[in-house]
């Protein structure tokens, strides 16, 4: 029904805080796109900026080729559904849903028709005369939902819809936007900081940090090809293991020495660096934690280690081992299918394994820039060191005195007269 | 691991395609996975693990607990006991002046005052007297009269006030407040002599003192938004936002989202507007200047027992005028109690 369309589209708060950077995007007619992101990265602000309920500092947004700036919300025809649901609680739920049907001034029983179709898609028919604090959180959802649902809007907004959820009820809820989806046929655009969602969900991800986007592709290509140490770390759970080491070229051969096991860098992975050209450096080798296997002893590329954590997870175990050589922690996923009893009794805390992985699952990211060795794109995000953890803030006068506080708690205390 | 073995897959599209692949398979699997046990450890063949031994203490579980319960009880006995001596001290004291009024104002043995608490003969003279030969009636009236229209234009700027500054950000907003608050601390006796001059230039004093007083009450009325603005703030602003987006205006917002969400507020904003005249004297008597048309029932009550003289002829008919000026206020606050105390504790605890 509509495309979304921004262009350099920046926000700065009246504190001069940048929340977004120079964001370029454009959204395809019925195109689900997914903003994903840690907490303060922007992703919310850009979603408020779309429905008109945050300014645009810079740059503009269009909507079906129109621009929308200086458009108040009620004119963009959007449809948004939010974090805390944002059900009107003196309504009851047949009025929630037809509250924007009202203002508009829609004929009785067109309302009617309206308000029961999205009531039987979303399954809470029977609970239409209801107030929304008799409703669980799961049907609150639905609900709101069902509000954005009526309105036949040209864009579907939604703001974390799930974070509000249990786990169990928001991997249901996940599945029936994925199947709400094609019976509504609109565009989306959903903002989570959960991977998962953006994952299952989205057509397209778009990745940000820190107010600039890392990565815009679908879930299979920011799995499998992450522009950046970010995006590699960000997609995937338990988060990929990153280690420090060097990729060494001999002739037209590559591989690299993790923990002191030399491990051959062949095939696809193998042919890319050489026709990048890739001299040898040292490299950051990203290895997801599912695609690293137990192995022999004899193996010559088995990496030894020592179990420090096992996590039952029911079809895999997380293994938290420590390298014999180097000392550092990495995450190993092993599916329990495979396994002997014996097998699966022997990794405790304390067990040696051997563990190892293949070219093919292996990414290469700069030290310096932390930018993939592999990607084509130009301007992708260089990682900006040193600069966020740094609280230049001053102490106020409380903090100073809690701090002094603290610190005299250190020594023992002296008795008066000694 | 278990040997791998190499299987088909074979996958069928919607569209009837049939793509065949080889198996996933790492080459390295081919090594079986080899796990070291620390020393001391063994693992039988069905995955049990022996643990080399270590010896623990068991502790002797608490005999204290039983005591501290009881202990517990006992003094937790002991101080609700104190809290409801304290309070019902307190409130005897407190209430002793109704009583005594309740009680003067169906004494009918003598009309001034006396020493004693209960009447020796009960009997309604003072209330026929109080009706029939003063000017009763028309102070009540006025009161009432002001007390509605104060209730209604206050309620409507207190409210807008609220609204305004507890959602629209603009500029000297703070600055604003900041100034409301400090000219609320200066005590309202200061403007008197002002306020008398300008109102008897417009001829709204002595008689026409009531709307002069409906003018000074109603006119300062912004000021009092701190409640209502307090518990604006506590209506989540995501409801603002959805109804916007479902194509609500500002106005919109307000009263189809906000006022009815507000209720305990608005009627908590009702009663002190029309509260706010029955207990006004000293401005109230400043503006009447002696004419009865123009006093409220603090004012007219007053003027019975102004002078000595008075004093003893009127002394219980004052006392039952008291008591009658209570009771629409004391009907009015039971029936809307509930919104009363939600209205005022409702900030603090929706949060």
């Amino acid at each position: 029904m509509a495309t979304v369309k921004l262009t350099d589209v920046k926000k700065i708060y009246d504190n001069k805080v940048v929340a977004v950077h120079e964001f370029n995007l454009e959204i395809k007619d019925k195109e689900f796109v997914v903003f994903v992101g840690p907490s303060g990265c922007g992703k919310s602000t850009t979603l408020r900026m779309i429905a008109g309920l945050e300014d645009i500092s810079e740059g503009t947004v269009e909507i079906d080729g129109k621009v929308v700036n200086d458009l108040q919300p009620r004119d963009r025809d959007i449809a948004m559904v939010f974090q805390n649901y944002a059900l009107y609680p003196h309504l009851t739920v047949f009025e929630n849903m037809a509250f924007s049907l009202r203002l508009k001034k829609v004929p009785q029983e067109e309302v009617y028709k309206r308000v029961t179709e999205a009531a039987e898609i979303l399954g809470i028919t029977q609970y239409l005369t209801r107030k929304p604090r008799a409703l669980s959180g799961g049907q609150r959802q639905r609900v709101a939902i069902g509000r954005a649902m009526v309105r036949d809007s040209k864009v579907f907004l939604m703001d974390e819809p799930l974070s509000n959820l249990d786990a169990k009820l928001r991997n249901q809820m996940r599945a029936e936007i994925i199947m709400l989806r094609k019976k509504i046929d609109s565009t989306f655009v959903y903002v989570t900081h959960d991977q998962t969602e953006a994952m299952t969900l989205g057509d397209r991800i778009v990745i940000m940090k820190d107010g600039f986007i890392q990565q815009v592709g679908t879930p299979n290509e920011v799995f499998e090809m992450p522009d950046n140490l970010f995006v590699a770390e960000f997609i995937g759970a338990p988060k990929m293991n990153i280690i420090h080491t060097q990729l060494v070229k001999s002739g037209n051969k590559y591989c690299v020495v993790p923990y002191g096991t030399k491990i051959a860098v062949d095939g696809h992975k193998g042919e890319l660096l050489a026709s990048k050209k890739v001299e040898s450096q040292d490299i950051l080798l990203g290895v997801r934690p599912e695609h690293i296997v137990l192995t022999a002893k004899s193996n010559p590329a088995a990496i030894p280690c020592t179990i420090q954590v096992n996590e039952m997870m029911g079809s895999e175990l997380h293994l938290h081992v420590i390298t014999d050589e180097g000392g550092e922690s990495l995450i190993v996923r092993v599916p329990t299918i495979d396994l002997t009893p014996a097998q699966r009794g022997a990794m405790i805390s304390g067990a040696k394994v051997y563990i190892t992985f293949e070219s093919k699952v292996m990414h290469f990211f700069n030290t310096e820039t932390e930018v993939s060795l592999l990607t084509d794109k130009e301007n992708v995000p260089v990682a900006q060191k040193g600069e966020a953890p740094v609280d230049t803030r001053e102490m106020s006068k409380e903090e100073l005195k809690a701090q002094k506080k603290i610190e005299q708690m250190k020594e023992p205390k002296e008795k008066k007269g000694k | 691991m278990t040997d791998t073995k190499k299987y088909l897959i074979e996958i069928e599209t919607p569209d009837g395609v049939l793509v065949t692949s080889e198996q996933h398979e790492l080459a390295n699997t081919k090594y079986s996975a080899d796990i070291e046990l620390p020393e001391g450890y063994a693992v039988s063949e069905d995955g049990a693990v022996e643990q080399p031994v270590e010896r623990t203490e068991t502790e002797e579980p608490l005999a204290e607990n039983k005591r501290n319960h009881l202990g517990l009880k006992v003094s937790r006995t002991i101080t609700n006991t104190i809290i409801h001596i304290v309070l019902i001290v307190m409130s005897i004291i407190w209430l002793f002046p109704f009583v005594c009024i309740v009680f003067e104002s169906f004494r009918v043995e003598s009309t001034g005052q006396v020493n004693y608490i209960f009447p020796k003969q009960w009997g309604l003279d003072n209330y026929i007297n109080l009706f029939t030969n003063t000017n009763f009636p028309r102070w009540f009236l006025n009161t009432f009269v002001l007390g509605l229209a104060v209730a209604v234009i206050q309620t409507i700027i207190v409210l807008a006030m609220s609204y305004v500054l507890s959602r629209i950000r603009f500029n000297g907003r703070k600055g604003l407040m900041n100034i409301m608050l400090v000219l609320g601390m200066f005590p309202g006796f200061l403007t008197l002599i002002l306020l008398y001059k300008l109102l008897s230039g417009w001829g709204l004093t002595a008689s026409g003192g009531l709307f002069g007083l409906m003018l000074v009450y109603t006119a300062s009325s912004g000021m009092g938004y701190y409640v209502s603005k307090g518990y604006f703030d506590t209506i989540p602003k995501s409801l603002d936002e959805a109804a916007r987006v479902d194509g609500a205006t500002r106005a919109q917002v307000m009263f189809k989202v906000i006022l009815p969400m507000a209720k305990p507020i608005v009627i908590y904003t009702v009663l002190m507007g029309f509260m706010a005249p029955w207990g006004d004297f000293v401005l109230a008597k400043y503006i009447s200047h002696y004419d009865e048309a123009g006093m409220n029932v603090a004012v007219g009550l007053q003027n019975l027992i102004a002078t000595n003289a008075n004093k003893s002829a009127n002394y219980t008919t004052f006392c039952a005028g008291g008591v009658v000026v209570a009771i629409p206020i004391t009907i009015l606050f039971m029936c809307l109690q509930k919104y009363y105390v939600e209205g005022v504790t409702g900030g603090a605890v929706k949060g």
